[in-house]
């Protein structure tokens, strides 16, 4: 079945409703609720959507608790109260993120835009290709380093990848715009 | 260095989304009126590239890593506007695609590291450039990274006295500026050097290949 952009628009649109009214909700009680709705919104896979939640936030939620609970030890009961809301408010954000953002197609969703939806698929396309090629480079680096990689290494190694991948870059930038170039497309934007 | 949604006030993202949609407007104007047919496939390469230098990690003391921000490099190769818009695109795309970073937290992302960033960056290269160029690569690298540390610090530091309880007790981001300069400065003080290194060392490397 072939989907609307309209479709993706409204869950866009939705989704930004919702992260801003969680952040308008300071009472840890509709916080709560938020979270469970959405658990019981994912249905059989809530309890992967919530470790993913969890293990996604952690470090930094584990930092910032820890470190308020250092700074106001003198006043825990408040202290505790603040760090409730926090980390439900949090925890409900990053619920929402995972469980609506996969279930949108962000080209068909910024369509408003031809500009923007242009320069979002171009994106897009050359962002996976290098994600796959960065992943190749540091195997490369990994598996012909018997030892630990030292930091003069991994700074030129960091230094030649991103050499490579601005070289690529111009070269794509080129390579498109002559590919685009042959098809007519600036003449039909004109 | 991004900050996650659920830490910044509406007080503040609200304002912040209308100053940087105000720019991000003028920035496509531009981008539309660009006379160089390569002036869109230009920016959606940049940003790729963009992607791409934030993956790049570099080992610090103490047997940890951290990735370079990428913003001096892009900012010096591509321009003040181009480093935005892409820069921009890139945290967008974090957010929505990748789970990274955070849709409230995107205006302060682009217009800290994007903006300020890239303008901080491309301005002390423009001003060293004619003493010293590896000095001004090295300077612009470093002042890609810092410059956003303590603009996030700072805000991040406002979030307790912007957006208080009853009681007085923070609603967001519940640590002042005491803790958050030295926390969010100091590491980045070291990343700026990684991030400096990284830019001399690529600009020589692509020079060298360019001039064979």
């Amino acid at each position: 079945m072939i989907r609307s952009s309209g479709h993706d628009r409204a869950l866009l649109l939705g989704y930004l409703v919702a992260v801003v009214t969680a952040t308008l909700v300071h009472r840890p009680i509709l916080l709560a609720a938020g979270v469970m709705v959405v658990l019981l919104s994912a249905g059989r896979p809530a309890p992967s959507l919530l470790w993913r939640s969890v293990r996604a936030t952690l470090p930094f939620v584990l930092a910032v608790t820890l470190g308020y609970v250092l700074v106001a030890r003198d006043d825990l009961p408040s202290a505790g109260r603040v760090l409730l809301v926090l980390n439900l408010r949090i925890l409900l954000l990053t619920l929402l993120a995972f469980r609506i953002l996969p279930g949108i197609d962000l080209q068909r969703a910024l369509a408003f835009s031809p500009t923007l939806r242009f320069v979002l698929i171009l994106t897009t396309s050359q962002v996976l290709t290098f994600r796959r090629l960065f992943s190749d480079f540091r195997q490369a680096l990994a598996c012909r380093s018997p030892h630990r990689v030292g930091l003069l290494t991994a700074l030129r190694h960091g230094a030649s990848t991103s050499a490579w991948f601005l070289r690529r870059a111009e070269h794509d930038a080129s390579e498109i715009t002559q590919a685009l170039d042959a098809r007519g497309f600036f003449l039909d934007r004109d | 260095m991004h900050i996650p949604d659920g830490f910044i006030a509406p007080q503040v993202y609200g304002p912040a989304y209308g100053a940087t949609g105000l720019l991000w407007a003028i920035g496509l104007r531009r981008l539309r009126r660009a006379l160089d047919p390569a002036a869109v496939p230009r920016l959606a390469v940049a940003t790729a590239a963009a992607f791409a230098l934030m993956m790049v990690t570099v080992p610090m003391p103490g047997g940890t890593t951290v990735h370079v921000l990428g913003v001096g490099m892009v900012a010096v190769l591509f321009g003040v506007w181009n480093a935005f818009l892409a820069l921009s695109l890139v945290y967008l795309m974090q957010a929505l695609m990748f789970g990274n970073g955070g849709v409230t937290a995107l205006p302060i992302n682009a217009l800290a590291m994007g903006l300020l960033g890239s303008l901080s960056a491309v301005g002390i290269y423009r001003l060293l450039k004619p003493l010293q160029h590896t000095v001004a690569l090295f300077c612009a690298g470093w002042t890609g990274t810092v410059v956003p540390a303590i603009v996030l610090a700072v805000i991040l530091g406002a979030q307790p006295h912007l957006a208080q309880a009853a009681d007085g007790t923070p609603l967001f981001f519940p640590f002042g500026w005491k803790v958050t300069l030295p926390a969010v400065i100091v590491p980045h003080l070291l990343v700026g050097i990684a991030d400096g290194v990284l830019v001399v060392m690529a600009w020589r490397v692509l020079g060298r290949k360019e001039s064979t």
